[in-house]
């Protein structure tokens, strides 16, 4: 008997942690889109220094590290900041782990909505401005419609991947699941079941998410 | 009989239009008038700048030089203070735009619409009037391309020669005062050109000012009042059917006219 029953023990405390692992994700998330919709529109936009100002941002917080940046704005900033302000400051594990992981969401969803906008044929947007409608009328009645279509299936599986990350955040001291699993193990001695369990819950949890995903891509086609 | 004291405009007057992409010259020097009611077909080879010139008049492209009146309005532009180019304000060219219909080569329909909201779009974001009376006002158009019956379609369920009437009911329901075709019909299975063409034609007897750009020379002969041969960016023939067809001056228009009519 591999004693998997220990995971069923101590169910309570761990679905308490999966739930901070999906109010990290569902506020990193959200930081994310939004922060990556800005982004988007200041790399569409006529200004060239906007332009370029925003492609930077966007490079640099894709190729940050989700690990690093959770321990850079865990422990880096507050310091920062309290030098500067000349106060005491600390951020909040949650805090921390919510900017870290929506700010590196934001550059690689600023991207996916840039693709959706741009594989919008230019055709379909000219028979538009033919008719002598207006660049915002033409955006919200043209393009996005099918931009949203567009990028739909690659934000579900970006976010999918965000979740996944979340569990990255013990590191700052988020009381997720991996934190409480980490404490069980350290007391019971006993890593197969636990790891185990929590691997076959989040591919549980995942795998309800993909089917969802899978029915809204379908209706959206 | 009452005398007008002024004539009215033409419906197009280009002067001196040039069109560089980059160092590439695409139109040199077109200087034209099309009076209201006429019908301009404008053939040459592929390359020789047909599509520009069209695109210029409704400003899709800016031209490089040069001056367009549309019905007497002036698109015109100017230098800033830098010294560099600009065209008319976006407001201007919008509402120059609602009033010069286009029909493109590829349709253009929106996917994400059924036919008839396809129609009325434009009817509510630019004449801005209700739903009920574009509505109504789109069914009537769609009724004249022969199209009312797929109004609640979506446009992948359509044919070619389908998607093309309704792109011209798109383009009518604005009840513009000129109409450009930009090879309408290239795009089409050689059987559902006639459909695409016999509206055109109807278009041209019920006195639309129509500039088709086209190889259909079928069509430029026996509808349009005047034909223009366009060469690598220049107007080398630019007369009545009669003229060109028959007796064109320019040597490259009889060899051009030669391979399309044999």
């Amino acid at each position: 008997m591999y004693g998997l029953s220990i995971f069923w023990d101590y169910r309570v405390i761990l679905w308490h942690g999966l739930l901070i692992n999906l109010l990290v994700f569902l506020l990193s998330s959200c930081l994310g889109l939004i922060v990556g919709l800005l982004a988007c529109i200041c790399r569409l936009s006529s200004l060239r220094p906007v332009r370029t100002l925003a492609a930077c941002y966007i490079e640099v917080i894709r190729s940050a590290p989700e690990l690093v940046l959770l321990f850079w704005i865990y422990s880096v900033v507050p310091v920062l900041l309290s030098d500067l302000l000349r106060t005491h400051l600390s951020f909040d594990p949650i805090v921390s782990a919510t900017l870290a992981l929506g700010l590196v969401s934001s550059g690689y969803f600023a991207e996916t909505f840039r693709a959706g906008i741009q594989a919008v044929p230019a055709g379909h947007v000219e028979a538009a401005q033919a008719l002598g409608m207006t660049g915002a009328a033409i955006l919200r009645r043209i393009v996005l419609p099918q931009a949203v279509r567009l990028m739909l299936p690659e934000l579900m599986s970006q976010n999918i991947g965000l979740l996944k990350t979340t569990t990255l955040v013990s590191v700052i001291t988020v009381p997720d699941i991996m934190y409480q699993i980490n404490l069980i193990v350290q007391q019971e001695m006993r890593p197969l079941p636990l790891y185990t369990g929590t691997a076959v819950a989040f591919f549980v949890l995942i795998l309800i998410l993909t089917s969802l995903v899978g029915r809204v891509g379908l209706r959206g086609a | 009989m009452n005398q007008k004291a002024y004539p009215a405009p033409p419906a197009i007057r280009v002067v001196g239009m040039t069109k560089y992409f980059g160092t590439v010259p695409v139109l040199r020097g077109i200087s034209f008038e099309l009076e209201r009611g006429k019908v301009l077909s404008i053939v040459g080879a592929s390359g020789s700048g047909k599509s520009t010139l069209l695109r210029c008049l409704n400003y899709l492209e800016q031209p490089t030089s040069g001056e367009i009146w549309i019905g007497g309005q002036s698109m015109s532009f100017g230098a800033n203070r830098n010294g560099a180019r600009h065209g008319p304000p976006p407001a201007q060219i919008a509402r120059i735009r609602a009033e010069i219909g286009m029909v493109f080569q590829q349709f253009n329909l929106w996917p994400h619409m059924t036919v008839v909201q396809n129609v009325m779009e434009a009817l509510l974001r630019v004449r801005k009037i209700s739903a009920h009376e574009a509505r109504a006002r789109a069914e009537r158009y769609l009724a004249k391309v022969d199209m009312l019956d797929a109004a609640g379609r979506y446009p992948a369920k359509l044919s070619g020669g389908q998607q093309q009437r309704v792109a011209i009911a798109r383009a009518l329901a604005m009840e513009p005062q000129i109409m450009l075709f930009d090879e309408a019909t290239s795009s089409l299975d050689p059987e559902l050109t006639s459909e695409v063409l016999d509206v055109m034609r109807g278009l041209a007897t019920d006195g639309m000012t129509m500039v088709v750009v086209t190889h259909e020379m079928g069509f430029a002969r026996d509808v349009s009042d005047r034909v223009m041969f366009l060469h690598q960016g220049v107007i080398e023939e630019d007369g009545t059917p009669a003229t060109v067809f028959s007796d064109p001056r320019s040597e490259r228009c009889r060899q051009f006219l030669s391979k399309y009519l044999g």
